[in-house]
């Protein structure tokens, strides 16, 4: 064997993981930045006053919501891009809209989605029209990147969880106030959480799948009346 | 159509052999047709297990108005929930497709039964349904100017369907609010004004 093709795979992996990081990056334009999730209504309802209440709902929504939702669904929507499987990604497409418990959080999926497909087309990287839901989500664009890009499918949970645990916290500092190394403590406290809910999601059965937020949920749709508000979410 | 039911249904603790309840409502609703599900309540009490499943079916042009209010334990004193499992289960089709799928897993030695992202450790909730309002937005206006404001409820609308959704400890609370929100949606549905089953008044 050369030493050209010994170093094709590690090559080929380093750039897996590079795109993974590019598309998990706060820097990516698609203005993640500007949604909470609930997270400030929680904060204007009292629900969430200080660091260990925070870490408390973060875990829950990790486990709750992303662990029965959003991870489990990428490792469905990756596959089916992977095999070229458009009822497929239409099903489940359409599923993750449905389980969209609020206005917002819907709006959220869309806007994220159309962002990200718009970023791909300048870039030359959008998927084939043939497969694409009409107006997908942004689960469902994130697992075509991955696809794209060659990520494992555990690697691509582990990401997408990650920066949305960032971006979490990220709404902590700007509206609780969370102080910037309270945050980093958070994130050594739930990392280990992250490595543990991407195992169970990538195990989980199409009949326990369905997010449980129903405090989120009414979070979310108090935050359409919240007097004063950051974030559109 | 409405459709109710004359007495608050009682699930009991599980008998010895852990025999589970289930509850499953499967309504079709036709073209153009209009379908009010109102039943009144649940109260599952505890140590009680089981799962309440309801299917919504509904043609592209089929409206609907619907509720379920669940209550756990004793509504005065005596035993809380402090032991069995829940699971409700909402799945509403227009045309076939998917547009409400939502589910509740009351289980009271998980965290989100007392966390707030979850139950926070609330008694009751309600969830109200209203698909084939002409005007979403202002429907929703009306309920929040109607309905006194409280952090134990909110409506949203998405995919087409409005929701409304209640998480406190008052089972006349709950009931209040959906039947107001059924008062005021209604007409704004039907064209025809709100008229109180007897049934529930005996």
């Amino acid at each position: 064997m050369s030493t050209d093709a010994m170093a094709g795979l590690p090559a080929q992996e380093d750039l897996a993981l590079l795109g993974l990081l590019q598309l998990v990056s706060p820097a990516l334009p698609i203005g993640a930045f500007a949604w909470s999730q609930g997270l400030e209504s929680a904060f204007e309802l009292g629900w969430v006053t200080q660091e260990q209440e925070l870490g408390e709902w973060i875990d829950g929504v990790l486990e709750d919501g992303l662990g029965r939702c959003e991870l489990p669904l990428l490792v469905r929507l990756q596959q089916a891009w992977a095999e070229g499987d458009a009822p497929a990604l239409d099903e489940w497409d359409g599923w993750l809209k449905a389980t969209r418990e609020t206005a917002e959080l819907s709006d959220e999926d869309a806007r994220l989605g159309a962002a990200l497909l718009r970023l791909l087309r300048s870039l030359e990287l959008e998927p084939p029209v043939a497969l694409m839901p009409q107006a997908p989500g942004y689960v469902t664009v994130f697992a075509w990147v991955a696809h794209q890009r060659g990520v494992p499918p555990r690697q691509t949970l582990i990401g997408f969880a990650w920066a949305w645990l960032e971006n979490q916290l990220a709404v902590a500092c700007k509206a609780m106030p969370l102080g910037h190394t309270a945050a980093q403590r958070l994130t050594e406290q739930l990392r280990p959480r992250v490595v543990e809910i991407v195992a169970q999601a990538l195990e989980r059965l199409d009949g326990e799948l369905g997010p449980i937020l129903p405090g989120l949920a009414l979070a979310s749709a108090q935050h359409e009346t919240q007097y004063s508000r950051l974030f559109r979410s | 159509m409405l459709l109710t039911t004359p007495a608050a249904a009682k699930l009991y603790k599980a008998d010895r052999n852990g025999v589970a309840w289930g509850q499953h409502t499967h309504l079709k609703v036709a073209e153009g047709a209009t379908l009010e599900w109102l039943p009144q309540e649940t109260l599952a009490f505890n140590g009680s297990r089981g799962e309440q499943t309801t299917t919504l079916e509904l043609a592209s042009s089929a409206r609907c108005l619907g509720w379920e209010v669940l209550a756990l334990g004793r509504p005065v004193g005596e035993l809380p929930f402090v032991s069995g499992h829940l699971e409700q289960r909402f799945r509403l089709t227009r045309d076939g497709k998917p547009v409400w799928i939502e589910r509740q897993s009351l289980d009271p030695m998980h965290p989100r039964f007392t966390g707030r992202w979850g139950q926070g450790g609330c008694s009751v909730q309600a969830t109200l349904w209203a698909v084939g309002l002409e005007d979403e937005a202002a429907a929703i206006e009306a309920l929040r100017e109607a309905l006194p404001a409280s952090p134990r409820w909110a409506v949203t609308c998405r995919e087409g369907v409005l929701l409304l959704r209640y998480l406190g400890h008052e089972r006349n609370e709950a009931w209040t609010l959906c039947q107001q929100a059924w008062q005021l949606l209604r007409p704004l549905m039907t064209g025809l004004e709100a008229q109180v089953p007897r049934i529930w008044l005996t």
